[in-house]
Protein backbone atom coordinates (compact mmCIF):
# COMPACT_ATOMS: atom_id res chain seq x y z
CA UNK A 1 0.00 0.00 0.00
CA UNK A 2 1.38 3.58 -0.47
CA UNK A 3 0.67 5.84 1.76
CA UNK A 4 -0.60 8.52 -0.37
CA UNK A 5 -3.08 7.03 -3.85
CA UNK A 6 -5.23 9.61 -5.96
CA UNK A 7 -7.12 8.71 -8.60
CA UNK A 8 -8.81 11.26 -10.87
CA UNK A 9 -9.62 13.77 -7.81
CA UNK A 10 -10.99 16.66 -8.71
CA UNK A 11 -12.37 19.86 -7.06
CA UNK A 12 -14.48 22.25 -8.24
CA UNK A 13 -15.35 25.88 -6.43
CA UNK A 14 -18.35 27.67 -6.71
CA UNK A 15 -18.76 31.85 -6.91
CA UNK A 16 -21.29 34.02 -7.48
CA UNK A 17 -20.75 37.39 -9.34
CA UNK A 18 -22.34 40.55 -8.77
CA UNK A 19 -25.12 41.51 -5.67
CA UNK A 20 -28.98 41.66 -7.61
CA UNK A 21 -28.74 39.32 -10.55
CA UNK A 22 -25.90 37.19 -9.24
CA UNK A 23 -24.79 34.49 -11.17
CA UNK A 24 -23.23 31.57 -10.52
CA UNK A 25 -19.90 30.37 -11.45
CA UNK A 26 -17.74 27.13 -11.18
CA UNK A 27 -14.17 27.15 -11.23
CA UNK A 28 -12.46 23.50 -11.75
CA UNK A 29 -9.31 23.83 -9.45
CA UNK A 30 -8.35 20.04 -9.65
CA UNK A 31 -9.25 18.14 -12.22
CA UNK A 32 -8.67 14.70 -12.73
CA UNK A 33 -5.13 13.90 -11.03
CA UNK A 34 -4.27 10.58 -10.58
CA UNK A 35 -0.50 9.51 -8.55
CA UNK A 36 0.21 7.53 -5.97
CA UNK A 37 3.95 8.46 -3.60
CA UNK A 38 5.61 5.48 -2.20
CA UNK A 39 6.94 4.67 1.83
CA UNK A 40 9.68 7.48 1.99
CA UNK A 41 9.48 8.63 -1.15
CA UNK A 42 9.90 12.43 -1.28
CA UNK A 43 7.54 13.74 -4.03
CA UNK A 44 6.76 17.23 -5.53
CA UNK A 45 4.26 19.06 -7.01
CA UNK A 46 5.03 21.80 -9.05
CA UNK A 47 3.07 24.55 -10.68
CA UNK A 48 2.67 28.13 -11.16
CA UNK A 49 0.58 30.00 -8.09
CA UNK A 50 -3.32 29.07 -9.05
CA UNK A 51 -2.00 25.53 -10.42
CA UNK A 52 -4.25 23.45 -8.14
CA UNK A 53 -1.35 22.68 -5.83
CA UNK A 54 -2.87 24.18 -2.19
CA UNK A 55 -6.38 22.44 -2.99
CA UNK A 56 -5.07 19.03 -3.55
CA UNK A 57 -3.10 19.51 -0.22
CA UNK A 58 -5.99 20.29 1.24
CA UNK A 59 -8.36 17.37 0.31
CA UNK A 60 -5.10 15.28 1.17
CA UNK A 61 -5.23 16.68 4.43
CA UNK A 62 -9.19 16.28 5.16
CA UNK A 63 -9.87 19.95 5.04
CA UNK A 64 -11.55 19.94 2.05
CA UNK A 65 -13.58 17.24 0.73
CA UNK A 66 -13.30 16.20 -3.35
CA UNK A 67 -15.68 16.60 -5.49
CA UNK A 68 -15.18 13.62 -7.27
CA UNK A 69 -12.37 10.86 -7.20
CA UNK A 70 -11.17 9.24 -4.33
CA UNK A 71 -8.14 9.94 -2.37
CA UNK A 72 -6.36 7.34 0.29
CA UNK A 73 -3.36 8.37 2.81
CA UNK A 74 -2.24 5.78 4.90
CA UNK A 75 -5.43 4.01 3.35
CA UNK A 76 -7.81 5.62 4.38
CA UNK A 77 -10.16 7.54 2.36
CA UNK A 78 -9.65 11.69 2.95
CA UNK A 79 -13.50 12.12 3.02
CA UNK A 80 -15.29 9.42 4.80
CA UNK A 81 -12.79 8.15 7.37
CA UNK A 82 -11.02 11.54 8.31
CA UNK A 83 -9.85 10.78 12.11
CA UNK A 84 -7.32 8.13 11.69
CA UNK A 85 -5.53 9.95 8.84
CA UNK A 86 -5.01 13.16 10.83
CA UNK A 87 -3.52 11.36 14.20
CA UNK A 88 -0.99 10.48 11.43
CA UNK A 89 -0.17 12.83 9.07
CA UNK A 90 1.20 16.57 9.58
CA UNK A 91 0.93 19.09 7.34
CA UNK A 92 2.29 23.11 7.01
CA UNK A 93 0.89 25.84 4.56
CA UNK A 94 3.79 28.29 3.30
CA UNK A 95 3.80 31.65 5.25
CA UNK A 96 3.75 33.74 8.89
CA UNK A 97 0.04 32.65 9.30
CA UNK A 98 -0.64 29.77 11.39
CA UNK A 99 0.51 30.27 14.87
CA UNK A 100 -0.17 32.31 18.01
CA UNK A 101 2.20 35.04 17.92
CA UNK A 102 1.74 35.78 21.85
CA UNK A 103 2.59 32.94 22.46
CA UNK A 104 6.42 31.52 22.70
CA UNK A 105 7.80 29.00 20.31
CA UNK A 106 7.69 26.65 23.08
CA UNK A 107 4.17 27.00 24.46
CA UNK A 108 2.44 26.81 20.85
CA UNK A 109 4.16 23.61 20.19
CA UNK A 110 2.60 22.74 23.74
CA UNK A 111 -0.84 23.70 22.72
CA UNK A 112 -0.28 21.34 19.42
CA UNK A 113 1.02 18.65 21.46
CA UNK A 114 -2.15 18.66 23.26
CA UNK A 115 -4.00 18.91 20.28
CA UNK A 116 -2.47 15.59 18.53
CA UNK A 117 -3.09 13.67 22.09
CA UNK A 118 0.95 13.68 23.06
CA UNK A 119 1.46 12.72 26.41
CA UNK A 120 3.22 15.75 28.41
CA UNK A 121 6.36 14.01 29.48
CA UNK A 122 7.04 12.47 25.48
CA UNK A 123 5.89 16.20 24.91
CA UNK A 124 8.43 17.76 26.99
CA UNK A 125 10.96 15.79 25.05
CA UNK A 126 9.77 16.29 21.54
CA UNK A 127 9.60 19.58 22.22
CA UNK A 128 13.15 20.22 22.86
CA UNK A 129 14.70 18.03 19.99
CA UNK A 130 12.15 19.46 17.64
CA UNK A 131 13.54 22.91 18.53
CA UNK A 132 17.09 21.74 17.80
CA UNK A 133 16.48 20.08 14.92
CA UNK A 134 14.59 23.07 12.91
CA UNK A 135 17.80 25.80 14.75
CA UNK A 136 15.50 27.33 17.85
CA UNK A 137 16.71 25.43 20.42
CA UNK A 138 18.05 28.72 21.84
CA UNK A 139 14.86 31.04 21.11
CA UNK A 140 12.13 28.49 22.39
CA UNK A 141 11.33 30.43 24.89
CA UNK A 142 10.80 33.80 22.64
CA UNK A 143 7.22 34.90 22.09
CA UNK A 144 6.93 34.12 18.27
CA UNK A 145 6.05 37.80 17.17
CA UNK A 146 9.77 38.32 17.35
CA UNK A 147 10.85 36.03 15.19
CA UNK A 148 11.94 35.96 11.38
CA UNK A 149 9.83 34.42 8.56
CA UNK A 150 12.15 31.85 8.70
CA UNK A 151 12.04 30.85 11.77
CA UNK A 152 8.35 30.79 12.00
CA UNK A 153 8.13 28.42 9.06
CA UNK A 154 10.92 26.28 11.21
CA UNK A 155 8.73 26.11 14.32
CA UNK A 156 5.65 25.37 11.64
CA UNK A 157 7.80 22.06 10.94
CA UNK A 158 8.43 21.74 14.54
CA UNK A 159 5.00 21.60 14.70
CA UNK A 160 4.09 19.64 12.11
CA UNK A 161 6.37 16.85 13.61
CA UNK A 162 5.13 16.94 17.38
CA UNK A 163 3.10 13.65 16.66
CA UNK A 164 5.75 11.81 14.90
CA UNK A 165 3.57 11.65 12.16
CA UNK A 166 4.37 9.16 9.10
CA UNK A 167 3.32 11.02 6.19
CA UNK A 168 3.71 15.41 5.60
CA UNK A 169 2.32 17.66 3.17
CA UNK A 170 4.52 20.60 3.13
CA UNK A 171 2.95 23.38 0.73
CA UNK A 172 5.15 25.92 -0.36
CA UNK A 173 7.39 25.88 2.75
CA UNK A 174 10.39 28.17 1.64
CA UNK A 175 7.65 30.67 -0.04
CA UNK A 176 8.47 34.18 1.07
CA UNK A 177 11.88 33.22 2.50
CA UNK A 178 15.16 35.19 1.99
CA UNK A 179 17.54 32.44 0.49
CA UNK A 180 20.06 31.92 3.71
CA UNK A 181 16.58 30.85 5.32
CA UNK A 182 15.06 28.60 2.72
CA UNK A 183 18.38 26.99 2.23
CA UNK A 184 18.16 26.02 5.87
CA UNK A 185 14.24 25.07 5.72
CA UNK A 186 15.62 22.99 3.12
CA UNK A 187 18.18 21.01 5.17
CA UNK A 188 15.43 20.56 7.43
CA UNK A 189 13.53 18.30 4.66
CA UNK A 190 16.17 17.09 3.83
CA UNK A 191 16.49 15.57 7.20
CA UNK A 192 13.04 14.74 7.61
CA UNK A 193 13.60 12.21 4.22
CA UNK A 194 16.72 10.93 5.56
CA UNK A 195 14.16 9.85 8.49
CA UNK A 196 11.94 8.14 5.69
CA UNK A 197 9.18 10.44 6.28
CA UNK A 198 6.96 9.97 3.18
CA UNK A 199 6.71 13.80 1.62
CA UNK A 200 4.59 15.41 -0.72
CA UNK A 201 5.98 19.29 -1.21
CA UNK A 202 4.39 21.65 -3.68
CA UNK A 203 6.47 24.41 -4.54
CA UNK A 204 7.03 26.58 -7.64
CA UNK A 205 10.71 26.83 -7.51
CA UNK A 206 12.27 24.52 -9.93
CA UNK A 207 15.25 24.32 -8.21
CA UNK A 208 13.98 23.23 -4.81
CA UNK A 209 11.58 20.55 -6.15
CA UNK A 210 15.31 18.65 -8.02
CA UNK A 211 17.16 19.49 -5.11
CA UNK A 212 14.85 17.81 -3.10
CA UNK A 213 12.92 15.19 -5.37
CA UNK A 214 12.54 12.14 -5.99
CA UNK A 215 9.80 12.08 -8.42
CA UNK A 216 7.87 15.35 -9.76
CA UNK A 217 4.46 15.90 -11.29
CA UNK A 218 4.10 19.54 -13.18
CA UNK A 219 0.74 20.80 -12.18
CA UNK A 220 -0.99 23.72 -14.38
CA UNK A 221 -4.59 24.49 -14.68
CA UNK A 222 -5.57 21.92 -12.15
CA UNK A 223 -4.25 18.78 -14.37
CA UNK A 224 -1.24 16.70 -13.96
CA UNK A 225 0.60 17.79 -17.32
CA UNK A 226 4.03 15.44 -16.49
CA UNK A 227 4.94 13.07 -14.09
CA UNK A 228 8.40 11.95 -14.04
CA UNK A 229 12.22 12.09 -12.08
CA UNK A 230 14.05 15.46 -12.06
CA UNK A 231 16.77 14.33 -14.76
CA UNK A 232 13.87 12.79 -17.18
CA UNK A 233 11.68 15.81 -16.75
CA UNK A 234 14.88 17.81 -17.91
CA UNK A 235 14.70 15.48 -21.08
CA UNK A 236 11.55 17.16 -22.11
CA UNK A 237 14.09 20.06 -23.40
CA UNK A 238 17.32 18.72 -24.23
CA UNK A 239 17.24 19.40 -27.68
CA UNK A 240 16.37 23.26 -27.07
CA UNK A 241 18.88 26.05 -26.09
CA UNK A 242 17.66 29.05 -24.08
CA UNK A 243 18.43 32.50 -25.25
CA UNK A 244 18.04 35.03 -22.37
CA UNK A 245 17.60 38.66 -23.00
CA UNK A 246 17.74 42.06 -21.11
CA UNK A 247 15.51 44.42 -22.36
CA UNK A 248 14.25 47.78 -20.88
CA UNK A 249 10.69 48.53 -21.47
CA UNK A 250 9.39 45.40 -23.37
CA UNK A 251 5.88 46.29 -25.36
CA UNK A 252 3.17 43.61 -25.38
CA UNK A 253 2.86 43.69 -28.89
CA UNK A 254 6.50 43.41 -29.57
CA UNK A 255 6.70 40.10 -26.78
CA UNK A 256 3.71 38.51 -29.08
CA UNK A 257 5.98 39.35 -32.36
CA UNK A 258 9.10 37.11 -30.69
CA UNK A 259 5.96 34.37 -29.54
CA UNK A 260 4.80 34.12 -33.41
CA UNK A 261 8.74 33.57 -34.70
CA UNK A 262 8.97 30.07 -35.95
CA UNK A 263 12.37 29.10 -34.80
CA UNK A 264 10.48 30.09 -30.77
CA UNK A 265 9.46 27.43 -28.60
CA UNK A 266 8.32 29.10 -25.46
CA UNK A 267 8.98 32.89 -24.05
CA UNK A 268 8.73 33.47 -20.51
CA UNK A 269 8.94 36.96 -19.07
CA UNK A 270 10.44 37.67 -15.88
CA UNK A 271 9.42 41.38 -14.70
CA UNK A 272 12.52 43.17 -12.72
CA UNK A 273 11.75 46.78 -12.24
CA UNK A 274 12.60 48.75 -14.79
CA UNK A 275 13.90 45.82 -16.64
CA UNK A 276 12.93 42.60 -18.36
CA UNK A 277 14.32 39.54 -18.57
CA UNK A 278 13.18 37.14 -21.85
CA UNK A 279 14.08 33.78 -21.34
CA UNK A 280 13.04 32.14 -25.53
CA UNK A 281 13.56 28.46 -25.65
CA UNK A 282 15.13 27.48 -29.39
CA UNK A 283 16.52 25.03 -31.42
CA UNK A 284 18.39 27.13 -32.90
CA UNK A 285 20.55 28.37 -29.83
CA UNK A 286 22.58 31.20 -30.70
CA UNK A 287 21.70 31.36 -34.49
CA UNK A 288 18.64 32.86 -33.07
CA UNK A 289 19.74 35.60 -31.53
CA UNK A 290 20.40 38.18 -34.56
CA UNK A 291 16.42 37.56 -35.54
CA UNK A 292 15.43 38.20 -31.43
CA UNK A 293 17.19 41.37 -31.69
CA UNK A 294 15.69 42.17 -35.34
CA UNK A 295 12.40 41.54 -34.02
CA UNK A 296 13.22 44.25 -31.09
CA UNK A 297 15.12 46.87 -32.78
CA UNK A 298 14.41 50.42 -31.05
CA UNK A 299 14.52 48.73 -27.80
CA UNK A 300 17.03 49.03 -25.04
CA UNK A 301 18.68 45.82 -24.99
CA UNK A 302 20.85 44.81 -22.18
CA UNK A 303 22.94 41.22 -21.69
CA UNK A 304 22.00 38.23 -24.15
CA UNK A 305 22.89 35.16 -22.77
CA UNK A 306 22.87 31.91 -24.53
CA UNK A 307 22.51 28.60 -22.01
CA UNK A 308 21.76 25.05 -21.67
CA UNK A 309 18.27 24.58 -20.55
CA UNK A 310 17.53 23.72 -17.03
CA UNK A 311 14.69 21.55 -15.20
CA UNK A 312 13.14 25.75 -14.50
CA UNK A 313 12.99 25.39 -18.09
CA UNK A 314 11.42 22.28 -18.72
CA UNK A 315 8.80 23.37 -15.97
CA UNK A 316 8.28 26.54 -18.40
CA UNK A 317 8.63 24.56 -21.36
CA UNK A 318 5.02 21.98 -19.98
CA UNK A 319 3.05 25.11 -18.52
CA UNK A 320 3.55 26.69 -21.65
CA UNK A 321 5.52 29.76 -20.24
CA UNK A 322 2.83 30.86 -17.94
CA UNK A 323 5.92 30.28 -14.80
CA UNK B 1 -10.54 6.52 30.77
CA UNK B 2 -7.07 7.73 28.66
CA UNK B 3 -9.52 9.84 26.47
CA UNK B 4 -10.89 11.77 29.47
CA UNK B 5 -7.66 12.07 30.33
CA UNK B 6 -6.45 13.59 26.89
CA UNK B 7 -9.68 15.93 26.83
CA UNK B 8 -9.19 17.46 30.68
CA UNK B 9 -5.67 18.32 29.57
CA UNK B 10 -6.50 19.79 26.32
CA UNK B 11 -9.17 21.69 27.56
CA UNK B 12 -6.80 22.84 30.48
CA UNK B 13 -4.14 23.74 28.37
CA UNK B 14 -6.59 25.24 25.71
CA UNK B 15 -8.02 27.30 28.62
CA UNK B 16 -5.00 29.21 29.34
CA UNK B 17 -3.02 29.06 26.35
CA UNK B 18 -6.06 30.68 24.26
CA UNK B 19 -6.44 33.18 26.92
CA UNK B 20 -2.98 34.10 26.71
CA UNK B 21 -2.54 33.89 23.24
CA UNK B 22 -6.15 35.78 21.35
CA UNK B 23 -7.26 38.10 24.37
CA UNK B 24 -5.68 41.17 22.90
CA UNK B 25 -6.87 43.31 25.87
CA UNK B 26 -4.01 40.94 27.94
CA UNK B 27 -1.73 43.80 27.87
CA UNK B 28 -1.13 45.91 31.17
CA UNK B 29 -2.33 49.61 29.25
CA UNK B 30 -5.38 47.29 27.70
CA UNK B 31 -6.73 44.99 30.80
CA UNK B 32 -6.29 48.42 33.09
CA UNK B 33 -8.64 49.90 30.33
CA UNK B 34 -10.93 47.72 29.68
CA UNK B 35 -11.30 45.78 32.86
CA UNK B 36 -10.54 48.21 35.63
CA UNK B 37 -11.70 51.75 34.58
CA UNK B 38 -14.26 50.72 32.58
CA UNK B 39 -16.01 49.10 34.94
CA UNK B 40 -15.75 52.16 37.41
CA UNK B 41 -17.15 54.55 34.89
CA UNK B 42 -19.85 52.08 33.64
CA UNK B 43 -21.02 52.15 36.99
CA UNK B 44 -20.83 55.96 37.91
CA UNK B 45 -22.43 56.72 35.06
CA UNK B 46 -25.71 54.49 35.02
CA UNK B 47 -25.74 54.78 39.15
CA UNK B 48 -25.14 58.88 38.76
CA UNK B 49 -28.01 58.57 35.60
CA UNK B 50 -30.47 56.56 37.49
CA UNK B 51 -30.25 57.91 41.21
CA UNK B 52 -30.55 61.61 39.17
CA UNK B 53 -33.50 59.87 37.99
CA UNK B 54 -35.33 57.97 40.70
CA UNK B 55 -33.62 58.88 43.78
CA UNK B 56 -30.46 57.80 45.63
CA UNK B 57 -32.48 55.43 47.04
CA UNK B 58 -32.38 53.07 44.32
CA UNK B 59 -27.92 53.48 44.04
CA UNK B 60 -27.76 49.98 45.21
CA UNK B 61 -30.25 48.80 42.19
CA UNK B 62 -28.06 50.33 39.81
CA UNK B 63 -24.45 49.58 41.05
CA UNK B 64 -25.30 45.83 41.65
CA UNK B 65 -27.18 45.44 37.97
CA UNK B 66 -24.32 46.98 36.41
CA UNK B 67 -21.41 45.51 38.36
CA UNK B 68 -23.23 42.04 37.73
CA UNK B 69 -23.58 43.34 33.73
CA UNK B 70 -19.70 43.99 33.67
CA UNK B 71 -19.22 39.57 33.45
CA UNK B 72 -20.38 40.65 29.47
CA UNK B 73 -16.86 42.34 29.31
CA UNK B 74 -15.23 38.77 29.80
CA UNK B 75 -18.11 36.74 28.84
CA UNK B 76 -18.87 38.76 25.44
CA UNK B 77 -15.76 40.24 24.18
CA UNK B 78 -13.12 37.96 25.87
CA UNK B 79 -14.27 34.79 24.69
CA UNK B 80 -15.20 36.43 20.79
CA UNK B 81 -11.50 37.29 20.76
CA UNK B 82 -10.51 34.02 22.21
CA UNK B 83 -12.87 31.60 20.08
CA UNK B 84 -12.54 34.04 16.51
CA UNK B 85 -9.28 34.73 17.01
CA UNK B 86 -8.18 32.05 15.55
CA UNK B 87 -9.58 32.92 12.16
CA UNK B 88 -7.33 36.18 12.08
CA UNK B 89 -4.43 34.03 13.39
CA UNK B 90 -4.69 31.35 10.59
CA UNK B 91 -4.60 29.04 13.00
CA UNK B 92 -8.15 27.32 12.00
CA UNK B 93 -6.97 25.25 9.26
CA UNK B 94 -4.07 23.44 12.01
CA UNK B 95 -6.83 23.02 14.11
CA UNK B 96 -9.42 21.31 12.15
CA UNK B 97 -6.56 19.32 10.48
CA UNK B 98 -6.05 17.75 14.22
CA UNK B 99 -7.39 14.93 15.82
CA UNK B 100 -8.48 16.72 18.48
CA UNK B 101 -12.04 16.66 20.62
CA UNK B 102 -13.84 19.47 19.43
CA UNK B 103 -15.86 20.47 22.42
CA UNK B 104 -13.02 19.96 24.72
CA UNK B 105 -11.03 22.60 22.80
CA UNK B 106 -14.17 24.71 21.71
CA UNK B 107 -15.05 25.52 25.56
CA UNK B 108 -11.68 25.85 26.93
CA UNK B 109 -11.49 29.17 25.24
CA UNK B 110 -14.39 30.03 27.58
CA UNK B 111 -12.88 28.95 31.27
CA UNK B 112 -9.82 31.83 31.67
CA UNK B 113 -13.15 33.68 30.99
CA UNK B 114 -15.30 32.89 33.52
CA UNK B 115 -12.50 33.78 36.24
CA UNK B 116 -11.00 36.46 34.70
CA UNK B 117 -15.05 38.04 34.57
CA UNK B 118 -15.11 36.67 38.09
CA UNK B 119 -12.61 39.17 39.24
CA UNK B 120 -14.24 41.95 36.59
CA UNK B 121 -17.70 41.85 38.96
CA UNK B 122 -16.03 41.53 42.02
CA UNK B 123 -13.98 44.76 41.09
CA UNK B 124 -17.21 46.25 39.95
CA UNK B 125 -18.83 45.78 43.44
CA UNK B 126 -15.47 46.89 45.23
CA UNK B 127 -15.92 50.64 43.15
CA UNK B 128 -19.73 50.12 44.34
CA UNK B 129 -18.60 49.94 47.92
CA UNK B 130 -15.93 52.04 48.07
CA UNK B 131 -16.99 55.33 45.90
CA UNK B 132 -20.80 55.03 45.73
CA UNK B 133 -21.53 53.98 49.49
CA UNK B 134 -22.99 50.06 48.66
CA UNK B 135 -23.78 48.07 51.82
CA UNK B 136 -22.56 44.77 52.07
CA UNK B 137 -23.45 44.06 55.75
CA UNK B 138 -26.39 41.73 55.11
CA UNK B 139 -24.82 40.20 51.73
CA UNK B 140 -24.74 36.18 51.54
CA UNK B 141 -21.11 36.02 50.56
CA UNK B 142 -21.34 32.47 49.75
CA UNK B 143 -24.32 32.36 47.80
CA UNK B 144 -22.91 36.23 45.83
CA UNK B 145 -19.98 34.02 45.16
CA UNK B 146 -21.93 31.47 43.40
CA UNK B 147 -24.34 33.68 41.55
CA UNK B 148 -21.28 35.36 39.91
CA UNK B 149 -19.74 32.22 38.76
CA UNK B 150 -22.78 30.76 37.14
CA UNK B 151 -23.66 34.34 35.60
CA UNK B 152 -20.62 35.05 34.26
CA UNK B 153 -20.38 31.39 32.78
CA UNK B 154 -23.90 31.73 31.25
CA UNK B 155 -22.86 35.25 30.00
CA UNK B 156 -19.09 33.40 28.45
CA UNK B 157 -21.88 30.64 26.69
CA UNK B 158 -23.43 33.68 24.80
CA UNK B 159 -20.24 34.90 24.01
CA UNK B 160 -19.25 31.37 22.60
CA UNK B 161 -22.25 31.41 20.46
CA UNK B 162 -21.07 35.15 19.22
CA UNK B 163 -17.18 33.92 18.83
CA UNK B 164 -18.74 31.50 16.07
CA UNK B 165 -20.72 34.32 14.40
CA UNK B 166 -17.48 35.66 14.42
CA UNK B 167 -15.62 32.76 12.75
CA UNK B 168 -18.31 33.64 9.93
CA UNK B 169 -18.61 37.20 9.96
CA UNK B 170 -16.07 40.11 10.06
CA UNK B 171 -18.70 42.35 12.36
CA UNK B 172 -17.55 40.72 14.99
CA UNK B 173 -16.88 44.33 17.38
CA UNK B 174 -20.53 45.39 15.48
CA UNK B 175 -21.92 42.05 17.16
CA UNK B 176 -20.76 42.01 19.96
CA UNK B 177 -21.31 46.05 21.04
CA UNK B 178 -24.48 45.15 20.03
CA UNK B 179 -24.70 42.31 22.23
CA UNK B 180 -23.12 44.08 25.58
CA UNK B 181 -25.06 47.46 24.73
CA UNK B 182 -28.78 44.76 24.31
CA UNK B 183 -27.62 43.67 27.64
CA UNK B 184 -27.64 46.44 29.44
CA UNK B 185 -30.97 47.21 28.44
CA UNK B 186 -32.87 43.58 28.79
CA UNK B 187 -30.87 42.29 31.65
CA UNK B 188 -32.50 44.35 33.93
CA UNK B 189 -29.07 46.29 35.27
CA UNK B 190 -30.46 49.23 34.83
CA UNK B 191 -33.92 48.84 33.68
CA UNK B 192 -36.33 46.84 36.44
CA UNK B 193 -37.74 44.05 34.28
CA UNK B 194 -41.40 45.14 35.21
CA UNK B 195 -41.18 48.55 33.95
CA UNK B 196 -40.32 46.57 30.27
CA UNK B 197 -42.83 45.68 27.69
CA UNK B 198 -44.04 41.92 27.17
CA UNK B 199 -42.29 41.52 24.50
CA UNK B 200 -39.13 43.00 25.71
CA UNK B 201 -39.32 41.01 28.99
CA UNK B 202 -39.56 37.40 26.50
CA UNK B 203 -36.22 38.66 25.80
CA UNK B 204 -34.63 39.49 28.98
CA UNK B 205 -35.94 36.21 30.01
CA UNK B 206 -34.05 34.26 27.22
CA UNK B 207 -30.62 36.38 27.90
CA UNK B 208 -27.63 35.27 30.36
CA UNK B 209 -27.54 37.93 33.23
CA UNK B 210 -31.44 38.80 34.22
CA UNK B 211 -31.81 35.93 36.68
CA UNK B 212 -28.24 36.98 37.52
CA UNK B 213 -28.59 39.94 37.97
CA UNK B 214 -31.71 39.59 40.54
CA UNK B 215 -30.26 36.61 42.22
CA UNK B 216 -27.17 38.81 43.69
CA UNK B 217 -29.47 41.83 44.38
CA UNK B 218 -31.89 39.51 46.57
CA UNK B 219 -27.99 37.97 47.99
CA UNK B 220 -26.50 41.47 48.92
CA UNK B 221 -29.73 42.14 50.58
CA UNK B 222 -29.34 39.26 52.69
CA UNK B 223 -31.31 36.59 51.03
CA UNK B 224 -30.46 32.99 51.64
CA UNK B 225 -29.53 30.44 48.87
CA UNK B 226 -32.34 28.55 48.66
CA UNK B 227 -34.37 30.73 47.98
CA UNK B 228 -32.61 32.09 44.64
CA UNK B 229 -32.14 28.33 43.58
CA UNK B 230 -34.57 28.92 40.78
CA UNK B 231 -32.99 31.98 39.65
CA UNK B 232 -29.46 30.20 39.37
CA UNK B 233 -30.94 27.05 38.06
CA UNK B 234 -32.17 28.75 35.47
CA UNK B 235 -28.98 30.89 34.92
CA UNK B 236 -26.89 27.67 34.87
CA UNK B 237 -29.70 25.80 32.14
CA UNK B 238 -29.15 28.82 29.74
CA UNK B 239 -25.64 28.67 30.03
CA UNK B 240 -25.13 25.36 28.55
CA UNK B 241 -28.01 25.81 26.07
CA UNK B 242 -25.48 28.83 24.81
CA UNK B 243 -22.73 26.75 24.98
CA UNK B 244 -24.47 24.11 22.85
CA UNK B 245 -25.63 26.55 20.33
CA UNK B 246 -22.09 27.90 20.21
CA UNK B 247 -20.83 24.44 19.94
CA UNK B 248 -23.21 23.08 17.31
CA UNK B 249 -22.46 26.27 15.35
CA UNK B 250 -18.72 25.74 15.75
CA UNK B 251 -19.29 21.96 13.98
CA UNK B 252 -21.14 23.37 11.07
CA UNK B 253 -18.52 26.27 10.51
CA UNK B 254 -15.82 23.47 10.21
CA UNK B 255 -18.16 21.00 7.97
CA UNK B 256 -19.37 23.99 5.69
CA UNK B 257 -15.19 25.25 5.49
CA UNK B 258 -14.93 21.66 4.31
CA UNK B 259 -17.51 21.67 2.14
CA UNK B 260 -16.62 25.65 0.62
CA UNK B 261 -13.07 25.27 0.97
CA UNK B 262 -13.90 28.70 2.65
CA UNK B 263 -12.11 28.04 5.77
CA UNK B 264 -10.92 31.19 6.44
CA UNK B 265 -12.65 33.32 3.82
CA UNK B 266 -16.04 34.07 5.08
Amino acid sequence: MNPIEVEHLRREFKTHIGVIRRKAKTVVAVDDISFAVSPGELFGLLGPNGAGKTTTVKMLTTLLIPSGGTARVLGHDVDRDPEPIRKRIGFIFGGERGLYWRLSGIDNLRYFASLYHVEPAVARKRIAYLLELVGLGDRGKEKVEGYSRGMMQRLHIARTLLHDPEVLFLDEPTIGLDPVGARELRHVVRDLQAERKTILLTTHYMFEADALCQRVAVINKGRIIAMDTPQALKGHVSDLSVVEVEVFGLPPDVLERVRGMPFVDTVSLENLDSRQWMRVQTRRGAEAVPDLMAAMSGLRVGRVVVREPTLEDAYVRLVGGEA
Amino acid sequence: MRALAINVRLFMEGALLSYVALFSWLQPVAYLASKVFMPLVQILFWTMLGTFATGRANASFFIIGNAVQLAAVNGIYGVTMSVGGDRWAGTLPYLFGTPANRLAMFSGRAFMHVIDGMLTVVMGLAWGVLLLGLDFSQANLVGLALAILITTFSTSGLGLLLGCVGLVSIETMFINNTAYVGLLIFSGANIPLAALPGWMQSISWALPLTRGIAASRALIDGASLGSVLPLLGGEVLLGAVYVLLGYSLFRWVERQAKRSGKLEGF
